[in-house]
């Protein structure tokens, strides 16, 4: 067993997991942290898009021991009982989202995105969600959102 | 019914309707955001406060937050995981399935083969496919055994560890090879397993009025529907008898029937719980795992849950029919089609599914949206050794589309007519009849296409 000791959303958790254990199955089968979601579990898809140390990862090929003293963003870490994240806001409001399967790990690479780079252009936007496929195909509606949220973000539009 | 109820005003707007939702919801932000509403002045339109309005979706927000439960994302306690055994030849006889190793296995909670499931065929029109596969296996993708494990990965090596002994047979993959019925898929049945005929007119005289007559082969490619969330199932069967399945399964009701003839037990014994569905495009819409996990389920007195893999999408569930489509138009020197005939040949791989609908709806739309006086269209579904193919959106009708399309594009080139001009003369107008003689009302395909090259500049590309 793989003993692992991480940050996950602001708060230390531990647990001890088969060393084949990924860290996608680790937030979800340990911590029933389960809005990560498994797609495809080859690292094609990005429903599993977690940040880890500020950087998307996908989460499926990444292994539990890999993360041990690691700080990782999940999709749970965004929203606080009063309020939405401003992405999270933003899709709702653009109805960017319709079966939603694919939405956590969309939100998460535009978080990892605009946290580096608060004022993206649209091809910055395509690029970083280039790793997240929608089977319902609906990007446009997604890029929309984040630029939107992040106009938000940056001061120049109030939060609605 | 008492007084107090609030029947909705036509004059409330959304807002007004969503305002006690809004008190409810967590997080519980500021104001309910919405575009600007921009109320439509159309008159026809006004029929409920819906109508004219923006509206987000009701189910954004748990999406966006990730809470929304798909199947995989509910556990329940001392619960267990299947797998299941593929058989990973195309065709062949089954002459034993050993299962004991398997079975040893600390960890394994329950084995499953075919000869237990007290009916082992489905199918939406046709009962022709197994549960498990116990005496032939039709297709590489077919289950031969399921494994109940406590985890995913014992139930892994468990299916590995299961002996399977094939007597292989020589299968048949291509559609218009088994046309010839020398290899059944399904004996003593033919391979062709649907066909529907449209005639109207008299197609030889129509040939004999054409200038010009265009023969073409299409073909298009099997796809499958790749919903980002894999095909999944958990079954409980509880001690009254009653099984519980909470299934990503589009039609429950239909799936409620199904399951209950291959468990052989009264409909009102099976409860099915629809979860929201993480895509289906038409690739959910049959049972699949369910009836097997209600049975390891039941040798287990554990609910069971079984996930799809990637790779499980694509070999062990429904695709999109490839077609090969043969197209003779007749047409005169300024561009009027005079006949058409028409043969399909779908590949409908192993197993009917929702064949016979994609069939009926390929062959209806198969003339394209034009007028044709002459017409002949026949079509044929053919079983082979492949995959099954079933419901994906559109029903056969995008597959038709890209063929006869494809012919308008030659016959243009070849008349040296404008290919927008040469689909406004020959398109459907109001009144029109389809192949099948349905009179039809609120055509608008022309105003469409007009209206369609005149945004993307269809002329000034000069094409």
């Amino acid at each position: 067993m793989t003993d692992v000791t991480l940050t996950i959303n602001g708060e230390e958790r531990s647990a001890s997991v088969p060393p084949e254990t990924s860290l996608l199955r680790l937030l979800r089968d340990e911590f029933y942290l389960t809005g990560s979601k498994l797609g495809c579990d080859v690292g094609d898809c990005g429903a599993c898009t977690v940040i880890v140390d500020g950087m998307p990862v996908n989460a499926c090929l990444m292994l539990a021991g890999q993360v041990d003293g690691r700080d990782v963003v999940t999709i749970e870490g965004l929203a606080t009982l009063e309020d939405l994240h401003p992405i999270q806001k933003a899709f709702e409001e653009f109805a960017s989202l319709q079966c939603g399967f694919c939405g956590p790990g969309v939100i998460i690479s535009a978080k990892g995105l605009l946290d580096r780079n608060p004022d993206p252009t649209k091809e910055e936007i395509k690029d970083a969600l280039s790793g997240n496929l929608c089977r319902c195909t609906g990007y446009t509606k997604m890029i929309e959102a984040v630029q939107d949220a992040a106009r938000i973000l940056r001061g120049e539009k109030e939060a609605a | 019914m008492t007084d107090d109820v609030k029947v909705a005003d036509k004059t409330d707007s959304l807002t007004d309707l969503k305002e006690t939702d809004e008190d409810l919801r967590l997080p519980s932000v500021v104001e309910p955001a919405h575009f600007p509403v921009e109320t439509i002045d159309t008159e026809a339109r006004h029929q409920t406060p819906a109508v004219g309005q923006r509206a987000t979706r009701p189910d954004g927000r748990l999406h966006g937050l990730g809470q929304t439960k798909y199947i995989d994302d509910i556990t329940f306690p001392n619960m267990l995981f299947a797998k299941m055994k593929r058989a990973g030849i195309s065709s062949a006889l089954i002459k034993s399935i050993d299962t004991s190793e398997a079975e040893a296995m600390p960890g394994v909670a329950a084995v499953l083969t075919g000869k237990e499931i007290p009916v082992n065929s489905y199918g939406p029109s046709y009962q022709d496919q197994p549960v498990l596969a116990d005496e032939r296996v039709f297709h590489a993708g077919d289950p031969v055994a399921a494994v109940a494990a406590v985890t995913e990965q014992i139930a892994e090596e468990a299916c590995e560890r299961i002996k399977v002994e094939y007597e292989p047979l020589e299968p048949v993959y291509d559609p218009v090879e088994a046309m010839k019925d020398e290899i059944k898929v399904h004996p003593p049945h033919s391979n062709i397993y649907a066909t529907k005929r449209i005639k109207k007119g008299d197609l030889e005289k129509g040939f004999a009025e054409a200038d010009h007559i265009f023969e073409g082969v299409y073909s298009t490619q099997m796809i499958e529907h790749v919903p980002l969330e894999p095909h999944a199932s958990i079954a409980q069967w509880d001690p009254n008898g009653r099984v519980t399945l909470w299934s990503s399964l589009g039609r429950i009701t239909l799936g409620r029937a199904d399951i209950a003839r291959t468990l052989d037990m009264p409909i009102n014994k099976i409860r099915i719980v629809g979860t929201i569905v993480g895509g289906n495009f038409g690739g959910k819409n049959e049972i699949t795992t369910e009836p097997a996990l209600a049975l390891l389920s039941r040798k287990t007195g554990r609910p069971v849950k079984m996930v799809y893999t990637r790779e499980e999408e694509f070999i062990a569930s429904t695709t999109r029919h490839p077609f090969i489509m043969e197209y003779k138009t007749g047409v005169t020197d300024d561009g009027m089609i005079t006949a058409r005939k028409v043969r399909l040949v779908l590949d409908g791989g192993a197993y009917c599914s929702w064949s016979e609908t994609t069939l009926g709806k390929a062959c209806i739309l198969s003339a394209g949206p034009y007028n044709i006086e002459n017409l002949l269209a026949e079509a044929y579904c053919m079983y082979t050794n492949k995959t099954m193919t079933g419901a994906m959106r559109g029903f056969g009708a995008p597959q038709v589309c890209f063929a006869y399309e494809s012919q308008m594009d030659e016959i243009a080139h070849k008349l040296g007519i404008d290919p927008l001009e040469l689909r406004m003369k020959n398109a459907f107008h109001e009144g029109s009849a389809s192949p099948t003689g349905q009179v039809l009302q609120s055509v608008v395909v022309k105003d469409s296409l007009e209206k369609a090259a005149e945004r993307f500049g269809w002329k000034e590309d000069g094409q």
